[in-house]
């Protein structure tokens, strides 16, 4: 095992919320209001439901290989040269996701607040912290996230709060005015997201009770949903109709926050406290790649390869767009396809033919027998 | 294949080779160590082995004497380690005043009859006797008797037990350690009274020979857990111990932290606690500080007073403590990153009056903070080591420097003053003394990640020392425990100091052979007794 260290479901549970969060709350609530306009609150509930397929896939893949990751089974599904072209898809795709995940971060803390900082020493340093924490392994990015993740939570519902005087409930109707496609076609932004889940399929060959692996999957896409609804409601209800005119509306809607005049101006502090998600994203998404290569070139040990990775992901992270404008618009229009059809796409494949060679090897055995 | 193979061989070879030479080594060394040394039955052979050994060494002393003034004997002791009073009334005076006529003296009738000491231990080596003597006991030999007596009459001058200072408490015992093994050891069983509180001995220290005792309460103390504290401290070699620093050094799972992982204390009450909760404790004489492990984090924040107050005022001190502490790491740090990069989030008011006074101050913040604090840190380190009639005349050219001077001569603002102040104070909130130092050290490179990168530099310098210390371990209990790893039941003791009607299991991380530490109903109920309660009865 390369991996020695073990973790708890809870934990895992736990790592994935601000996995899923984090970078959710940028630009999606903007493009979400674009397609769902009112009903963009409801579109976290459609969109989840893909969280929740991928979860089923990844415990059932889990529950025929139980010591494999996702690289490792994928060999061992579609025999040696077709996986070990699924992995390298993988891991291709992680390393350009985390490179996205590490643009939008940087577009977002430069663009708002180190207006004068290069965006590539805000993106190299942040690689720098999590690839300390990738170095030590799964335990510890799952303590971070138990520490990290109460403070993330507060850090949201007390926002929420805060901005209650400032929010009008009447934003929210009509609701499903017209019908229920305009909040299902903001869900296709989101559920690239939701996707996002499969990353549980590196973390659950190291937790010690897997048994409970479905329950606190599920309870993980349960909160990123209501989570990622109540969010789209304090937003819709502060801001209203011009949220789409928004970069990143939950930010903007934090903005409003003005009490006794003197709570006032607190992005920074918001900020500050967002980065310790995303760093626990970046964590989690840097630590399945780093993992994964490392299984996929059948090395001993992945710590070697944490740095140089670190470095790759910097250059993915300055090549995945030029500008914030093709940033968003990858986002807002390629990207889900494409995350489905790897995320979902992919292992749903994997397990079909899996369930498919299991049957088959078993009627072998009963008829030799 | 076949290269690989060879390299593989080669490389156990090599191995083997240098186990042999440290096999051989240790052989050797065991048996400059094992070889009985027996005592003869000849005096003057015994007397000339041990004064050989003893050669140049004016302290000691070799009384020869003979009993009833027939039989030859002598008494060797180190002067000032013995009770002098006591060996010429208890072993001197009836000995030679003896009138037994056999021919030789009974050893038992020496030890039944004559010899008016309690503690007397047969000695039958060189060694034992060397031992002995370098323990302060002297050592009673008899011509034709080929072992010897060892008499518990060591004494030297102590300290006597006083208030710790470094760790006063309002309510509380007021006893601490002292340097004596013996009265330490004594103090521990004065509050377990239970056979259950074990005491295990080692020597460490080639030359010093220094006694060193880990205790435990068994039946609550893991048994992995006594081994893994034996094989660490068997595995020190090493010239000499002082002070418990160098056994805590030595046993560290991660010996680069900043953080201490071991705790270290002079009450005894803080370690009693300790055995209580499944801990081991290790005492080593000569120094009044006590090692406990494992600990984690939270443990270093607390004190035996949050158990000796009521619970409300435990948890709000506790509340307050958590606040300092992050005030300790972080309020110079926020100053900078406020001062330069986030300047809106000052209400405008304090704002301007911060710009005013820093109007005159010809450095950036970042500067000015960075000099201020190393001058704090420099003031009081003086202040440890000021010879007393000194100390009043520093302390106000102190707060000169680090006051209203320092604001006239234009050097620092009147705002950073008060920071500056505030963290100093703050870091002395946290009870223990190493565990406020790492936070205090580690506020430098906090400022200067805030003078680069604002809050943000702040959060990555917060996360890389989070990451850090959900690395460490301490005996194999994770740091920040029960913070992460979540233990749920455990976090009345961190987040709270709950009734202590409450606590009725050990800590789960190393209490797990005993967990159970009071009957369940354990809050006080004023009907109880006379029938008016529903509940059932208390008691373990």
């Amino acid at each position: 095992m390369m991996e020695k260290g073990k973790i708890s479901t809870a934990q895992m549970g736990i790592m994935m919320y601000p996995t899923i969060i984090a970078t959710a709350i940028l630009i999606v609530p903007a493009i979400t209001a674009r397609h769902a306009k009112q009903d963009m609150w409801l579109s976290p509930f459609w969109a989840s439901l893909i969280g929740f397929l991928i979860v089923y896939i990844a415990i059932q893949l889990h529950q025929l290989y139980p010591q494999k990751t996702l690289i490792e089974y994928s060999e061992e599904i579609l025999g040696k040269f077709l996986g070990k072209v699924v992995g390298l898809v993988f891991l291709f795709f992680y390393l350009h996701t985390s490179g996205i995940i590490i643009r939008e971060y940087g577009e977002f803390v430069v663009g708002n607040f180190l207006l004068h900082t290069p965006l590539v020493f805000v993106m190299g340093s942040m690689i720098l912290v999590c690839s300390f924490a990738v170095r030590s392994g799964v335990e510890v990015i799952a303590r971070l996230a138990e520490i990290i993740v109460p403070v993330v939570i507060i850090l949201i519902l007390a926002n929420i709060a805060l901005l209650i005087p400032d929010m009008e409930v009447e934003n929210i109707f009509p609701i499903m005015g017209k019908g229920i496609m305009p909040s299902l076609r903001g869900a296709i932004i989101p559920q690239g997201w939701f996707a996002e889940f499969l990353l549980i399929a590196f973390l659950l060959p190291y937790v010690a009770d897997h048994h409970k692996g479905k329950k606190w999957g599920m309870i993980s896409v349960t909160t990123v949903m209501l989570t990622l609804s109540f969010i789209n409601i304090a937003v819709l209800f502060v801001l209203g109709g011009i949220t789409s005119r928004f970069i990143y509306p939950a930010f903007s809607a934090v903005r409003y926050i003005s009490i006794a005049d003197f709570l006032e101006h607190i992005e920074a502090v918001v900020m500050s406290l967002w980065v310790a998600g995303v760093f626990v994203k970046i964590a989690v998404f840097y630590y399945a790649l780093v993992l994964g290569t490392a299984q996929w070139l059948n090395l001993s040990d992945y710590r070697l390869i944490v740095f140089p990775i670190g470095f790759l992901l910097l250059l993915f992270a300055v090549w995945s767009a030029s500008d914030l404008v093709e940033l968003t618009h990858f986002l807002g229009h390629t990207s889900p396809f494409y995350r489905i059809s790897i995320q979902l796409g992919i292992p749903l494949i994997l397990l079909f033919v899996a369930k498919w060679r299991k049957r088959a090897s078993h009627q072998k055995v009963t008829q030799q027998g | 294949m076949t290269v690989k193979k060879e390299g593989n061989h080669m490389f156990f070879f090599k191995e083997s080779k240098k186990k042999i030479v440290k096999n051989q080594q240790e052989q050797q060394l065991n048996r400059n160590q094992q070889q009985p040394n027996f005592l003869s039955a000849d005096l003057d052979q015994n007397l000339q082995k041990l004064q050989q050994i003893y050669q140049n060494c004016m302290d000691i002393v070799f009384r020869q004497f003979k009993i009833g003034g027939k039989t030859k004997a002598a008494l060797i002791y180190i002067d000032g380690l013995a009770n002098i009073e006591e060996i010429d009334a208890s072993v001197l005076d009836p000995l030679m005043k003896e009138n037994n006529d056999a021919q030789p003296i009974p050893v038992n009738y020496i030890l039944e009859e004559r010899l008016t000491v309690s503690k007397v231990e047969k000695v039958q080596t060189v060694t034992e006797c060397i031992e002995h003597i370098s323990g302060g006991n002297p050592v009673l030999l008899i011509d034709q008797q080929s072992e010897g007596f060892a008499l518990g009459l060591a004494n030297w001058e102590k300290r006597s037990i006083e208030e710790p200072v470094g760790e006063s408490v309002i309510r509380g015992p007021r006893e601490g350690f002292t340097e004596s093994l013996g009265t330490n050891l004594s103090l521990l069983r004065r509050k377990v009274r239970s056979p259950q509180l074990k005491t295990k001995s080692m020597k460490i220290g080639e030359y010093t020979q220094t006694e060193v005792v880990i205790t435990y309460i068994e039946g609550i103390a893991e048994q992995t857990l006594i081994r893994e504290v034996e094989a660490r401290l068997r595995r020190i070699k090493i010239d000499g111990i002082l002070e418990t620093d160098y056994i805590e050094e030595l046993i560290e799972d991660n010996p680069y932290s900043p953080f201490p992982q071991v705790l270290n204390t002079e009450r005894p009450d803080i370690v009693v606690a300790g055995l209580l909760e499944g801990r081991v404790a290790i005492l080593q004489d000569g120094t009044p500080f006590a090692l406990v492990v494992p600990v984690s984090f939270y443990s270093l924040l607390q004190t035996g007073e949050d158990y000796y107050e009521r619970f409300l005022i435990s948890t709000v001190t506790r509340w307050l403590r958590y606040l300092f502490l992050l005030v300790s790491l972080l309020l110079p740090s926020l100053y900078v990153a406020i001062l330069t990069f986030h300047q809106e989030m000052l209400p405008t008011t304090l704002l301007i009056s911060i710009a005013a006074s820093r109007e005159q101050i010809p450095f950036p913040a970042l500067v000015e903070v960075l000099m201020m604090e190393v001058v704090f840190e420099a003031l009081r380190e003086a202040g440890l080591r000021l010879p007393k009639q000194a100390g009043s005349a520093v302390s106000i050219v102190g707060a000169l420097v680090i006051g209203q001077a320092a604001v006239q001569a234009g050097l620092a603002s009147t705002p950073l003053i008060m920071v500056v102040a505030l963290t100093g104070i703050a870091s002395f909130t946290i009870p223990r003394y190493a565990a406020g130092f790492a936070l205090r050290m580690l506020r430098f490179p906090m400022i200067l990640l805030a003078g680069t990168l604002g809050l943000l530099g702040i959060m990555f310098g917060l996360l890389m020392i989070l990451t850090h210390m959900a690395t460490l371990r301490s005996f194999g209990v994770p740091y920040l425990s029960p913070l992460a790893p979540i233990q749920g039941r455990e976090m009345k003791d961190v987040l709270l100091r709950a009734p202590l009607w409450k606590f009725n299991t050990r800590p789960s991380l190393t209490g797990t052979d005993n967990l159970r530490r009071q009957g369940p109903d354990q809050k006080p109920d004023p009907d109880y007794g006379n029938g008016k309660t529903s509940r059932g009865k208390g008691g373990l």
